[in-house]
């Protein structure tokens, strides 16, 4: 299929959906108002997302992988600079992790948690809104750097791998957190959605 | 839609593995069906909660753990029940079972835990969860106590620069007045004094005011430690505070029998800088060479790039060692001790040039050959920005 072809104002509202319905969870989850929205999607060839992401982050980087398989079948990161991943903790926290800006064991068991929400959010809004069955696993959380992300991503073998990369931010206590949630998924997950949107569409 | 989790079959064989490999990594297991009833717990679990297994299964997890009942946990418990795997992280949670803490733990009520609760699947449907559940108090407990150790180091640096700040000028108002009163006996004005006690009075006020540049310098340098040293820029003219720096040394050099340098634009040069700052480390460079120089000269040259200001001092002095290169600008160091007793100094001069340097976006560095005198290489902005910008 033509990566044009594909609805992309149509998908940014899923993973808006997604990312609301998160948002709602961290908040209760964390007593604060936070916000998380989407300032920019892109879809691309995944052997194209390095000379994409390079430049937009660098250095160590904090992961949240979530393979999913199912009428969808991929792997979901979302990936936060160092930097950002333990601010992020320690805003969520109130301070009590990461206060020092390093990423220990409860900071990173915090950002698990965090990135479990998020990608589970949007996971199921694609799930739910395009009525396609997605099964979940345990979500792992790394340090790697950029090469090691994109080596690790679990896509499927045999067909051209697409990447769904959504830049996110989030809000809280007058704060902002940027980050990115990539989606690789092989070129017949594509057609799923692709279809599925379609459909949404027409009905 | 048809959402499900992490495909865990109930069947006995692969839930007896999942309750050892709990045994071996030291985790407690506890199964419930869909009903809440627990179905399984693993003997680390129930040691935890000082009960035998066949004691807690059979019954309800919300009458075995009244806690969870209507809480975040049943919820997080129904949550997977509805498909979805929960990660339960300390730092949000603190812990999921109201267990006694371990021993050596008593300053916790409860035993600290991450846990996991994973859904139990068989033929497509959602059968219960398993609670995984990891005694994380000894982590915490480290961690906390890192925390602290970093905060009490903060707050003992805030109170050593509270402490010299106070000090400092609690030394600083009597020698103001010591030094006031001096400059009025030898100026005769309070009456005429004889020449030998005049000369004795002069003394008397040149080790006055040694101890107020000193005072100053502690001054200085506990304000910028402590970050409450405010950077005020301004339109410099470069060219001339450098002229008039030198004029203020050169009777130093003079007595000293070595040559003072300036190799400096006679058309002015403005930047935009905090000059008091500016004028404090040119002129503590400059004292410092000729201080430490013994023969030959001292030069001071001044070079503009597109954006930045390059000033360097050069001296002909003993020069510093390589290893020495960066221990001179840690505070209360001077590379050779003996030379505090002969040359004099607080050992905060080149210190609190450096940190005055990084204020004004600058830098400082130091080039020497070790034994052929040395070279200070103070890098400016041509604007500095005020921090609030």
């Amino acid at each position: 299929m033509n990566l044009k072809e594909l609805d992309i104002d149509a998908l940014t509202e899923l993973f808006n959906i997604g990312l609301h319905r998160a948002a709602a969870s961290l908040s209760e989850l964390t007593s604060q108002r936070i916000i998380v929205d989407l300032p920019e999607l892109w879809v691309c060839p995944l052997d194209q997302m390095h000379g994409r992401l390079t430049g937009v982050m660098g250095g160590e980087l904090a992961t949240v992988h979530q393979v999913f398989t199912g009428a969808m079948r991929g792997d979901a990161v979302l990936v936060l600079e160092y930097d950002n991943a333990s601010r992020l903790a320690a805003l969520m926290t109130k301070g009590g992790v990461a206060a020092a800006g390093r990423l220990d064991q409860s900071a990173r068991e915090v950002l698990s948690e965090v990135g479990n929400i998020i990608l589970g959010s949007c996971l199921s809004a694609f799930g739910d809104m395009l009525r396609v069955s997605v099964s979940f696993a345990v979500p792992r959380m790394h340090v790697e750097s950029l090469d090691d992300l994109l080596q690790s991503l679990v896509v499927e073998d045999g067909e051209l791998q697409i990447a769904l990369l959504a830049a996110t931010r989030f809000r809280l206590t007058d704060q902002e957190v940027g980050g990115h949630l990539i989606i690789g998924i092989g070129l017949a997950s594509l057609e799923v959605i692709a279809r599925s949107l379609e459909a949404r569409e027409l009905a | 839609m048809s959402q499900t989790g992490e495909l865990i079959d109930l069947g006995s064989a692969s839930s007896e593995l999942l309750q050892s490999m709990g045994e071996v990594m030291e985790i407690g297991v506890l199964a419930v069906d869909r009903d809440l009833v627990i179905q399984g717990c693993n003997r680390w679990l129930a040691t935890a909660m000082s009960a035998l297994p066949g004691e807690v299964i059979g019954r309800s997890v919300t009458d075995v753990f009244p806690e969870l009942a209507n809480g975040p946990s049943e919820i997080a418990i129904r949550a997977a029940l509805g498909g979805a795997t929960v990660i339960w992280s300390h730092g949000f949670h603190g812990f999921l079972l109201q267990l006694p803490p371990p021993t050596g733990h008593a300053e916790y009520e409860f035993m600290q835990q991450s846990a996991r609760i994973i859904p139990i699947q068989r033929a497509g449907r959602v059968e219960g969860v398993f609670l995984l559940i990891q005694d994380v108090t000894e982590r915490v407990a480290r961690e906390q106590a890192l925390k602290q150790a970093v905060r009490a180091a903060e707050v003992a640096s805030q109170a050593k620069s509270d402490f010299l700040a106070s000090m400092s000028h609690e030394l600083r108002t009597p020698l103001s007045a010591i030094v006031g009163y001096m400059d009025l006996l030898i100026g005769d004005m309070v009456g005429e004094v004889a020449p030998l006690q005049k000369s004795y009075l002069g003394r008397v006020s040149l080790a006055a005011r040694h101890l107020v540049a000193i005072i100053e310098e502690i001054l200085t340098f506990s304000r910028v430690e402590a970050g409450r040293e405010p950077v005020y820029p301004e339109d410099v003219d470069i060219a001339a505070l450098l002229r008039d720096a030198g004029d203020l040394l050169v009777p130093q050099a003079l007595q000293k029998g070595i040559t003072l340098g300036l190799l400096v634009p006679d058309e002015p040069l403005v930047m935009r800088t905090d000059p008091t700052k500016l004028r404090q480390i040119v002129i503590n460079l400059m004292g410092n060479a000729i201080k430490f120089t013994d023969a030959g000269h001292v030069v001071v040259k001044m070079v503009r790039t597109t954006d930045r200001v390059v000033i360097t001092v050069a001296d002909t002095g003993p020069g510093i060692g390589l290893a020495d290169t960066e221990r001179i600008f840690e505070p209360f160091t001077q590379v050779d001790q003996s030379l505090k007793r002969t040359k004099g100094g607080t050992g905060l001069g080149l210190p609190v040039s450096r940190r005055l340097a990084l204020l004004l976006q600058g830098e400082l560095s130091v080039e020497s050959s070790g034994d052929a005198g040395t070279t200070f290489v103070l890098s400016l902005p041509l604007v500095t920005h005020s921090p609030a910008a």
